[in-house]
């Protein structure tokens, strides 16, 4: 394919691949009209790429939706133009629209899985675009679908055509959905957070995909995403929108250096720097053991007995296996891997939700299965998880929430329950009345809290975090793990740090494990990370970790 | 509530409902003759100013007869309804909760009951017990058990999972507390739901067996128990006939679409 040449009438022009001018949107609810976008102004020059960073409910999802003329009924749009090389969108018909779409206007979704069609092949879908919009025999785009996914990485792409969605991992998938984009070279792609739904590596792959094809065609992007650090490596300009208003725009070096809105340099401080320790020292060598796990094993989906006889149902799945930790009394131990590795699955297994095997000595307490954990042990080890929005009773206010652990192990009795409520949410720091509140009436980081609060409430020796940030805004990230670690140090409780963000958890571990697939296989101290000793896997997931410049 | 009247079928239900409601309270105070006085003369009679829907076959007043026949039809529906609301939700409730040998012994034994359509099943019970208004509505009581436990099933399968009761279970909470305080009230907005649909069929189960004439018994003055009575004349004086049937449709309409909207509304995808 040839690099892309502008037309004609944009030499003369000089049309900007997409721009937008005092664009501005409202949606329509029960309770009034929300303003979404104020005045957005937008330039993505020909051939470059633009980020457009902002945190969830920012309004950068509604202005790609906006661009694609996609908008549910009830948005309103107040005014300012859409210019796809000088051609405003707004004026278009439905029809135009559908031509554009695809043929001169591509997007990238968050989620593969949920972008491809599950009932066709993975060939078809990426021929069909081809069909449609360069007006190519069946025959002919499957052989172009087939070049274009050879470029993009697959190592057998002839096969890969064939495939269903299902049958293609995560990574595959993306692969062939930023084919699509890229086959019918569009001015100008538009990419919304294409790789928050992959794990590090690949991730880190799709990024090196969408340079280089974009090097070879020469197609402007819009780039969305949260992740700042991950813009400043593939962006040449950035705009930060904050509440639906564009707060900075301009180079990207330019504004990771000196940022001169408040908001981007507080999302740039929020930015988790592996330099920047938050915990304090790590426990002297002599401090006692809390936890030792030894040969420690979980298994999914045993079959039943009469499925063996039959012949029938998967054998079990190792989700765990041979897991041996140790854990000293007020040490953090981060555990990393990708999704899927089984780091949460050990936590699972000493937090006494899932069957295990092997053995856990836990505060001075041996337990070879799960049922002989008893109360006392569940007292002294609290999880917290991932999803607030879920691991909180949507039906209970948060005082009675906090006051569940206090009453059940009976640590508090009468109107002490109450008044250790308000010291607990003092201590998260939120203010007393939120104890008459229900979960829905707060916000994701204000969620959290009350989660840590109820697992600090049973003053337990060890908590285990279960990716508790990672639902969360990146400004609420950096509060919440400091949160987490300065009650750590008032506790002096054990911590597992359960984290698939490696800047994170060398901010906060003082030793961390390594999990893939199922074993754990490198464990070492916070500042050996780059040590040359490192297992092949932990180099490999450092080297596709970013900072901020 | 307000949102409900926003919605085009909600509307439309409340509407019907309040209209039943108002007859059911005070349909005896506002009922023109009493129900249950012959008038020989006035027999079969089509509408006229004296009495708006004429008269049956005895010469009772059709319109009071209705606006009196409201609030045994209606109740009837109702408690029908909730005792198998009751039974259903909390079968389905330990079902869901326990999971495992105990689902499947209790869920495959309420499969077979499914199987037998419910009149079938009502017509079974009344049978062996005898007839009477009593024994009907426990009868369309216990045919709504196994459907009311499926949805409330259902409802404790999709919360079962979520983070705060595998909570409960991590801190070491007894079985009965999750699936008393933790699960259950995360349910009662789907069986609401299915309950007030239920209604609108137990009015009508309820009207079948009147027919039937295994239902409330004649002297009373009941929906069904009407048309039964008056299908004789029923070419003579049609009012006598569609009059109660079509009380008995729109109670019923008013409740289904009631249900529908209340589906709606509390369905998070349904909403933007």
């Amino acid at each position: 394919m040839t690099k892309h040449e502008p037309s004609l009438g944009s030499e003369i022009t000089a049309h900007h691949a997409l721009e937008t001018r005092g664009y501005s949107l409202t949606y329509e609810t029960p309770t009034g009209s929300v303003q979404a976008l104020k005045s957005i102004d937008l330039v993505v020059p020909m051939g470059q790429t633009l980020g457009l960073v902002g945190e969830s409910g920012s309004g950068k999802t509604s202005l790609a939706w906006a661009l694609m003329r996609y908008l549910p009924s009830n948005a309103r749009e107040l005014g300012g133009e859409l210019l796809l090389a000088g051609d405003d969108l707004r004026s278009k018909s439905k029809r135009q629209i559908l031509d554009i779409r695809g043929r001169r206007l591509g997007m990238v979704f968050q989620d593969p899985s949920t972008s491809l069609n599950p009932t066709l092949t993975l060939g078809r879908q990426l021929a069909e675009t081809l069909v449609r919009h360069r007006r190519l025999s069946n025959a002919a785009a499957w052989k172009a679908g087939e070049d274009i996914l050879a470029r993009t990485g697959i190592i057998r792409p002839a096969a890969m055509m064939h495939r269903y969605p299902h049958e293609a991992s995560g990574g595959e998938k993306q692969r062939v959905v930023i084919a699509t984009a890229f086959a019918c070279e569009p001015e100008c792609i538009l990419f919304d957070e294409p790789t928050t739904a992959l794990d590090v590596i690949t991730s880190r792959q799709i990024l090196d995909i969408f340079l280089k094809l974009q090097e070879e065609t020469g197609v402007a992007a819009l780039y969305i995403s949260h992740d700042l650090s991950l813009v400043s490596r593939i962006a040449q300009k950035v705009a930060v929108i904050h509440k639906g208003t564009i707060v900075e725009s301009g180079d990207t070096r330019e504004i990771f250096q000196s940022p001169q809105h408040e908001y981007t340099r507080s999302l740039i401080a929020a930015t988790p720097r592996p330099e920047i320790r938050l915990s304090g020292p790590a426990p002297n060598h002599d401090a006692p053991i809390v936890l030792k796990t030894h040969d420690l094993r979980v298994r999914y989906g045993s079959r039943s007995l009469l499925q063996v006889w039959l012949g029938r149902g998967e054998p079990p799945v190792e989700g765990a296996r041979n897991v041996e930790l140790t854990l000293r009394d007020g040490e953090i131990l981060g555990i990393v891997g990708e999704s899927g590795s089984g780091k949460s699955t050990i936590a699972r297994a000493i937090a006494g939700i899932a069957d295990f095997s092997g053995e856990i000595v836990f505060d001075g307490r041996k337990v070879r299965e799960r049922r002989e954990i008893d109360r006392d042990y569940r007292r002294a080890s609290q999880i917290i998880f991932q999803n607030p929005d879920s691991s909180l009773n949507p039906r209970q206010r948060v005082g009675d929430i906090i006051a569940r652990p206090l009453r059940l192990y009976g640590l508090e009795k009468g109107r002490a329950v109450q008044e250790r409520v308000v010291e607990l949410l003092t201590q998260v720091r939120l203010s007393p009345e939120y104890a008459q509140r229900f979960p829905h009436q707060l916000s994701g980081g204000e969620k959290q809290r009350v989660a840590i609060a109820r697992a600090f409430a049973a003053k337990p020796k060890l908590v285990i975090c279960d990716e508790i940030t990672s639902s969360l805004d990146v400004s609420v990230q950096a509060a919440v793990s400091r949160l987490l670690v300065s009650l750590q140090a008032e506790t002096k409780a054990s911590c597992l740090f359960i984290t698939h963000d490696l800047n994170l958890v060398r901010q906060i571990a003082h030793r961390i494990a390594v999990v893939y697939r199922g074993d754990v296989v490198d464990v070492f101290r916070t500042e050996d990370f780059d040590a040359p000793q490192r297992h092949d896997y932990t180099r490999s997931l450092l080297s596709a970790v970013g900072c901020v410049p | 509530m307000r949102e409900l009247l926003k919605h085009p079928t909600g509307a439309v239900g409340v509407t019907l409902l309040s209209l039943v409601a108002f007859a059911t309270v005070f349909g005896p105070f506002l009922a023109p003759y009493d129900p249950q006085q012959f008038h020989p003369l006035a027999r079969l009679q089509g509408p006229s100013l004296a009495h708006w829907l004429g008269t049956d076959q005895f010469g009772r007043d059709l319109l009071s007869r209705i606006l009196v026949g409201a609030r045994s039809t209606i109740l009837f529906g109702l408690f029908a309804t909730i005792a198998g609301v009751f039974a259903g939700g909390a079968i389905g409730l330990v079902a869901g909760g326990i999971g495992g040998v105990v689902d499947n012994l209790i869920m495959r034994l309420l499969d077979g009951l499914l199987a037998v359509p419910d009149l079938l099943f009502t017509l079974l019970i009344v049978t062996v017990l005898g007839g009477g208004s009593g024994h009907a509505m426990f009868a369309v009581a216990i045919a709504f058990v196994p459907g009311l436990a499926r949805i409330s099933r259902s409802a404790v399968l999709s919360v079962r999972t979520r983070d705060f009761v595998t909570a409960a279970y991590a801190r070491g909470e007894s079985r009965g507390f999750v699936i008393v305080r933790e699960i259950a009230p995360n349910t009662i907005a789907p069986v609401i739901v299915e309950a007030s649909i239920r209604v609108s069929f137990a009015i009508m189960l309820g009207a079948t067996l009147g027919f039937l004439g295994l239902g409330a018994q004649p002297p009373s003055t009941e929906w069904g128990l009407m048309i039964a009575e008056a299908r004789q004349y029923m070419f003579r004086n049609p009012i006598c006939v569609a009059a109660p049937g079509l009380a008995i449709a729109l109670s019923a309409l008013g409740f289904n679409l009631f249900g529908d909207a209340l589906r709606d509304l509390t369905d998070p995808r349904g909403r933007r």
